[in-house]
């Protein structure tokens, strides 16, 4: 028997037992990697120093300033949520939206989609909504599936909208400019958020009782709501307006900015009267202050130039600590809090990258990746048997490991096959990068919903948070099936040189 | 028993004080990459050594927080199973997970990390770029991070099987339902 | 048991979308298979596959893997005299470094600063003379270079930062935004045929040459010496002779493709620009006195030095008459 060839499937099976043991993933993935370490080094498969590969694998993630995003976008959004300025926009949102049966969840889903514009990391977009938006939803009557899903497929946005680590670590694996990957995934963004919103849509009026419309009492200002929506929709107007102004007249980025400001504060002026007479205006306008201020640190810090997009993390974090002291929510025991959570949050998440690569060299110790590609070799069917293949493999190895490890093993074998076969590689990566965002969802082994399980409440059980994802699963993979289709327009998009 | 639970004590004392440390610097590499950023910008000055001296400070933080993690029982797990237990049992899963999952991994790298660190400590490496820190006392984080790692370990152990054994209450942290 | 089959692994401090340079390793491994009969086998692992990129000098030295392919001027953070290695400002290039190496005593003297790490060291390609890199704003002299944010390692970023340029090391993934929006004014990568894949020229229009950091970068490969030292004789003879095809295989595959991959910038309205002689000038003296510096300081940087700036007068004096004669007259100006 050839005890060789057995090794990386044997190694898949261990994997998945420990992971169920419920020890921590971490140690777990860590294990599997060490015990067949041992074995593979009793067998004579490699030499025992291949494992001293570990520390300099390990330095390799302390180096790894893409990192550095996990605790800024953590710290970040819990101050957010400590603070009360979140709750207050998403109360604000919610009462905007509220009238409407869905209301609340598609509040979240446009808040998803704003998170996910100034940030690159999912824990991030989990952390804040799981923090902000869950208990609201179910406060509020909201079935805790369906709000689990909304706010998993929400927070997923961020790494298919840019900026992404996703879709950086994707351009670097397949020699793609990174922003040419930022451009193709407009489409598949907007495809994602519209289907999004179809689907609350599609609840609301199918299972009214999911997603119940917010009782009049928890809507003081009712009525307004209209009014207030259309001098929100205004504000949006004047800005984009102001903005494309300044790109016409080529102003430097900080003038721009200021411009933006300036026709802002002016049209303020003019509504003024009007806002005096609507209160809900009013509480949407202040509370749409903080996150504005937010979203100019995280994204317009690095549009203007002042921020690579790692340090826009922390100029978000620099700006939630002075708008929580602005609102007087800021105390000693509130930033411990913040900074404490942070902290064991990176530790959890960094150890299970620490224990994914001990199990990903051990695994290439086994010639697992040997494995792998010898699936590829005896595939039917050319271009479409290929494509149908690889998204099949991706999917599933979704379930087991993450985008890191999906990215840093797979990829380079099935950039192989697509250069062979002559596809675009940059479609290519936009295919894998639609798909791995299923990773984050699919158990056991999702990282979104580790997050979430990690911050929601205790009466959302396990099964909630992994069951509600999978209508936002099937979304995704409906956009999978978009992109695929769409291939000409996207290149197209990219390569006709607008922004050039 | 007593012994072996006022190690216990010592360790988790140990993990606590460094963990509060730890916890600090969250803060002070967010302001770090902030100020890096606004004095590049308004000031045209920048240097690798700040640059560098944000990942080490992530570093420590996941390096040192590690132990602080796994005492707090933050460490993420698979809870399909796992959360239908009754205490003993998962108690019981905890002292075997231990002993053949956490400590032959942290045992392990510190073994493998020993060699590593005294390469770079013999030739006192510093960073290749202009400006940059020296890279032996960021590497020598390592081996320090997973004996605390290890140690912790053997606290967590203990406790269980102080437990399991009708001496010891676990707190709820130390058993509550995390995924 | 003189013809054992062997198998070892390669660690590469490239990826495989760097095609050009991780296809020196390919070539090696070919090579060394086809000459023994398939018998001693190199499997070449891109970067992050078995180690990061930066630590393959590391994983040679524990044995980790037995080969590795890098550039020594990573590690310029052990000791600075390993740029000597790979390539330092207003050095020698790929030919001069190459007459050098095999016949210059390049090697030997390098074998015995390598042998202190456990490794044993063999010219492994070249790039040929890099190009100084993609900036967002004309620079016409050296007060342009003031304050002005470059990401620049290793030694070029050392006398760039002499010039009043600041360094910038950035995550690579960071690198491309930040160039877009002008976090950083400047960025340098390789030559045309890589830089393009990266689509630098779609954020920063001027494109400067020569890269005078950069004149011929060589790149190594790194053998574990005990390994080696436990090689057939003819499995060593195989190895050796695969190693310098590879060398040679680089440098053309490079001087094939960089030619057209230049013109396709030109036609999407890249501006080219020669380097100010005031900034050549002042970054030749910046970077001698920074060698003096190093080389006061320590007798193995001394001694290297010492050797490579006698051949490289030599080398220049040489290569000034025919060389530079022939082209002078012959080549087109850009
Ligand atoms: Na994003
Ligand atoms: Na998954």
């Amino acid at each position: 028997m050839d005890l060789h060839a057995l090794m990386p499937p044997l190694m898949f099976l261990a994997l998945v037992a420990f992971l169920l043991s419920g020890y921590p993933v971490a140690f777990a993935l860590g294990a599997v990697g060490m015990v067949f370490g041992f074995l593979g080094i009793a067998l004579d498969l490699f030499p025992p120093a291949l494992l001293q590969a570990m520390p300099d694998r390990i330095f390799g993630i302390m180096s790894n300033q893409l990192l550095l995003a996990i605790p800024f976008f953590t710290l970040m959004g819990i101050l957010l949520e400590k603070s009360g300025l979140a709750e207050d926009l998403l109360d604000t949102m919610g009462r905007l939206f509220g009238p409407l049966r869905g209301g609340l969840a598609l509040s979240v889903v446009f808040v998803g989609a704003i998170l996910a514009a100034t940030t690159g990391v999912v824990a991030a977009s989990v952390m804040a909504m799981g923090l902000i938006s869950l208990p609201v939803m179910l406060k509020y009557g909201y079935n805790p599936r369906f709000a689990s899903g909304v706010i998993l497929g929400s927070a997923t946005l961020a790494q298919i909208i840019p900026p992404s680590v996703v879709l950086i670590v994707l351009s670097d694996q397949l020699g793609v400019s990174v922003g040419d990957m930022y451009k193709a995934a407009l489409i598949p963004s907007l495809a994602t958020v519209a289907l999004y919103f179809l689907y609350v849509v599609y609840v609301a009026l199918v299972h009214p009782h999911w997603a119940p419309a917010l009782p009049k009492e928890a809507r003081p200002e009712a009525g307004k709501e209209a009014g207030a929506a259309f001098a929100l929709l205004s504000y949006l107007l004047v800005g984009v307006g102001a903005w494309r102004l300044g790109g016409f007249l080529h102003l430097p980025g900080w003038l721009e900015g200021l411009e933006v400001l300036l026709a802002l504060f002016l049209w303020t002026l003019f509504l003024l009267p009007w806002i005096r007479k609507n209160p809900l205006l009013k509480r949407a306008l202040l509370s749409m202050v903080p996150p504005l201020v937010l979203i100019f640190l995280v994204l317009g810090t690095v549009l203007i130039g002042l921020a690579t997009p790692t340090e826009a993390g922390a100029m978000g974090v620099v700006g939630a600590l002075v708008l929580a002291a602005l609102n007087r929510r800021l105390s000693f025991r509130v930033l411990y809090q913040a900074m404490e959570g942070t902290a064991k949050l990176t530790a959890f998440v960094v150890f299970i990258l620490i224990g994914s690569t001990l199990f990903s060299l051990v695994f290439r110790g086994v010639d697992g990746d040997l494995w792998v590609e010898g699936f590829f070799t005896g595939l039917p069917g050319g271009e479409v048997g290929f494509i149908l293949f690889v998204m099949l493999l991706v999917f599933l190895l979704g379930f087991f490991i993450d985008f890191f490890e999906i990215a840093f093993i797979a990829l380079p074998l099935l950039a192989i096959g697509a250069e062979a076969l002559g596809i675009d590689k940059l479609w290519f990566g936009l295919l894998v990068g639609v798909n791995l965002q299923t990773s984050f969802l699919t158990p056991p082994f999702g990282f979104a919903l580790f997050y979430l399980r990690n911050v929601a409440p205790k009466e959302v059980k396990t099964a909630d948070i992994y069951l509600g994802g999978v209508p936002f699963i099937a979304l995704q993979l409906v956009v999978l099936v978009l992109v695929y289709f769409l291939r000409e327009p996207i290149l197209n998009l990219v390569y006709s040189g607008f922004g050039g | 028993m007593r012994f072996l639970l006022g190690l216990s004590r010592a360790i988790d004392a140990l993990t606590e004080g460094v963990g509060r440390a730890v916890v600090w610097l969250v803060l002070l590499v967010a302001l770090l990459s902030a100020g890096n950023a606004i004095l590049r910008y308004g000031f045209r000055y920048s240097s690798n050594a700040y640059l560098e001296a944000q990942w080490y400070l992530f570093s420590l933080i996941f390096l040192l927080g590690g132990a602080y993690a796994l005492k707090h029982n933050a460490h993420v797990r698979i809870d399909l199973i796992y959360g239908r237990f009754p205490p003993r049992t998962r108690a019981w899963i905890d002292v075997v997970g231990t002993v053949l999952f956490l400590l032959p991994m942290a045992l392990g790298v510190l073994y493998l990390s020993w060699p590593w660190v005294m390469n770079s400590i013999s030739v006192r490496e510093v960073s290749p770029d202009a400006g940059g820190l020296p890279r032996w006392p960021i590497k020598l984080a390592v081996p320090i991070g997973f004996a605390l790692l290890a140690l912790q370990g053997i606290s967590e152990l203990i406790k269980r099987i102080a437990y399991l054994t009708g001496q010891y209450a676990l707190a709820e942290e130390e058993e509550k339902e995390v995924a | 048991q003189a013809t054992p089959t062997i198998r070892w692994r390669l660690a590469s401090s490239f990826p495989k979308s760097l095609d050009t340079i991780f296809g020196a390793a390919e070539v090696l491994a070919d090579r060394v298979s086809a000459l023994t009969g398939g018998r001693f086998q190199i499997r070449p692992y891109q970067a992050g596959e078995i180690v990061p990129g930066l630590q393959v000098m590391d994983a040679v030295q524990q044995g980790t893997v037995e080969v590795g392919h890098t550039a020594s001027y990573y590690f310029v953070g052990k000791a600075q005299v390993l740029a000597y290695d790979t390539s330092v400002p207003f050095g020698l290039t790929a030919r001069q470094q190459n007459a050098w190496m095999y016949y210059g005593g390049g090697l030997e003297l390098f074998r015995s600063i390598f042998a202190d790490f456990g490794i044993i060291q063999f010219p492994g390609g070249n790039t040929g003379v890099q190009m100084g890199g993609w900036f967002r704003r004309e620079i016409r002299g050296l007060s342009d270079l003031k304050g002005l944010k470059m990401r620049i390692p290793g030694p070029g970023g050392q006398v760039m930062s002499r010039l009043g340029v600041v360094p910038q090391v950035l995550a690579a993934g960071d690198i491309y935004p930040a160039l877009e929006r002008g976090t950083i004014d400047a960025t340098e990568w390789v030559g045309p045929y890589d830089d393009e894949k990266l689509g630098f020229y779609k954020v920063a229009k001027y494109y400067y040459y020569p890269g005078w950091h950069e004149p011929g970068p060589q790149l190594s490969f790194y053998v574990n010496l005990r390994e080696w030292q436990r090689l057939p004789k003819e499995y060593q003879q195989a190895f050796e002779a695969a190693a310098a095809e590879a060398n040679l295989a680089m440098l053309a595959k490079y001087d094939q493709v960089n030619p057209p991959a230049l013109q396709r910038l030109l036609k999407a309205g890249v501006r080219l620009r020669k380097w100010p002689n005031e900034i050549m000038q002042a970054a030749q003296k910046a970077a001698f006195e920074w060698y003096e510096e190093e080389a006061a300081k320590d007798a193995t940087y001394r001694k290297v030095y010492t050797a490579w700036k006698a051949f490289r007068q030599e080398q220049y004096r040489w290569f000034a008459v025919a060389e530079l004669g022939y082209e002078q007259f012959a080549l087109p100006t850009a």
